[in-house]
């Protein structure tokens, strides 16, 4: 019941999601360092991969942005990471309140059968 | 009363289960897989309490990454633990109710 | 580390900060002039890398600009040596205004990833809180 694919899956989106904004992070800190190439943070394929194989879990997978580079070796693209910055954000909000539903799905149906 | 001394409360109101009982995924039909998946919750209560509290006690010395998964252990750890009330609380009332009819 | 992209996002404000810091100091001194003994006020540029062990960035050192500057003809100064030489910073305004816009906006960004990254904790913090 509480180790459904679904929590699990939600559970490993928001450890890569989490992942991701640390990524993300470090790249706009990074914006103006020379020779600095922006990371990467994937998980949403391996996720489906697990989810249909009945598990759910997933590992986030870090990588460095192919993304050609300017003239101090910097290849940080701040409208590419303001972006998915709010992406990100969203994307944790939404898995939190979807598991946060998980639970109180439960707990209705514990107090409506007392 | 502290989180473990009121597991220890509850658990000791319900009968323990079997050496044999297999663990709480919904495999079988009726009754066995309903105190199966019930077993397992009672076998599971004091680990889940346990990882809350940990990770609760990481989430503010700054050695937890994630706290969601703090957030996520506490609800765990708290909804099994009001299922496995609920059900002691039923039975505890079945018994009563059967103790008034015999009388 | 707990909210680590908070962290993270802090050491961005801090380097874009010291930047800022450096930028204005050099556009504060480009009429800054001494006399031909004397070394020109040399432009600050503030050198960081990319954090080895930990995410973030952080400064590696300071680069100063060179001490010759631009020797200018100014007979009425009253620093000015006996052929009338007075010597100003070699910093190019415009160089220095680019600086400033780069320096400016990375600030922004990073104070931006730190309202997300708090959002982002916020609601995690919702997790099981209506019981």
């Amino acid at each position: 019941m509480l180790d459904s694919v679904t929590i699990t899956a939600l559970s490993s989106a928001l450890d890569a999601l989490s992942q991701r904004q640390r990524a993300i992070a470090d790249n706009i800190a990074n914006i103006n360092t020379p020779r600095y190439h922006a990371k990467r943070v994937q998980f949403e394929d391996a996720l489906a991969r697990s989810v249909a194989a009945g598990d759910g879990t997933a590992a986030a997978t870090i990588g460095e942005s192919l993304e050609p580079t300017r003239i101090d070796g910097n290849n940080v693209n701040l409208d590419t990471e303001t972006l998915s910055s709010i992406d990100t954000m969203l994307r944790y909000q939404f898995a939190s309140q979807a598991v946060d539903g998980s639970f109180s799905a439960v707990r209705t149906a514990l107090r409506t059968t007392s | 009363m502290s989180s473990v001394a009121a597991l220890e409360a509850v658990a000791s109101a319900l009968p323990t289960p079997a050496a044999s009982t297999p663990a709480p995924t919904v495999s079988g039909s009726g009754d066995d897989a309903f105190a199966a998946s019930l077993a397992g919750a009672v076998d599971d209560l004091r680990g889940l309490q346990s990882t809350a509290d940990r990770l609760n006690v990481a989430a503010v010395t700054g050695d937890l990454d994630d706290i969601h998964a703090a957030m996520i252990a506490s609800s765990r750890a708290a909804v099994t633990l009001e299922l496995v009330t609920a059900v002691r609380n039923k039975g505890v009332d079945a018994f009563t109710e059967i103790m008034r009819m015999q009388a | 580390m707990t909210f680590d992209a908070i962290g993270i996002a802090g050491t961005g404000l801090t380097v874009h900060r010291k930047w800022l810091d450096a930028v204005s100091d050099n556009i504060a001194n480009i009429n800054t002039a001494v006399s031909t003994d004397d070394n020109a006020f040399r432009a600050r540029y503030v050198l960081v890398q990319a954090g080895q062990s930990s995410p973030g960035v952080y400064v590696a050192g300071t680069e100063l600009g060179n001490a010759e500057g631009r020797l200018v003809q100014e007979p009425d100064n009253p620093l000015a040596d006996e052929n009338g030489y007075v010597r100003y910073p070699d910093i190019d305004l415009g160089d220095q205004m680019a600086q400033l816009i780069l320096a400016q906006r990375g600030y922004e960004a990073n104070a931006a990833v730190v309202d997300r990254a708090r959002n982002s904790y916020e609601s995690a913090l919702q997790i099981g809180r209506n019981r």
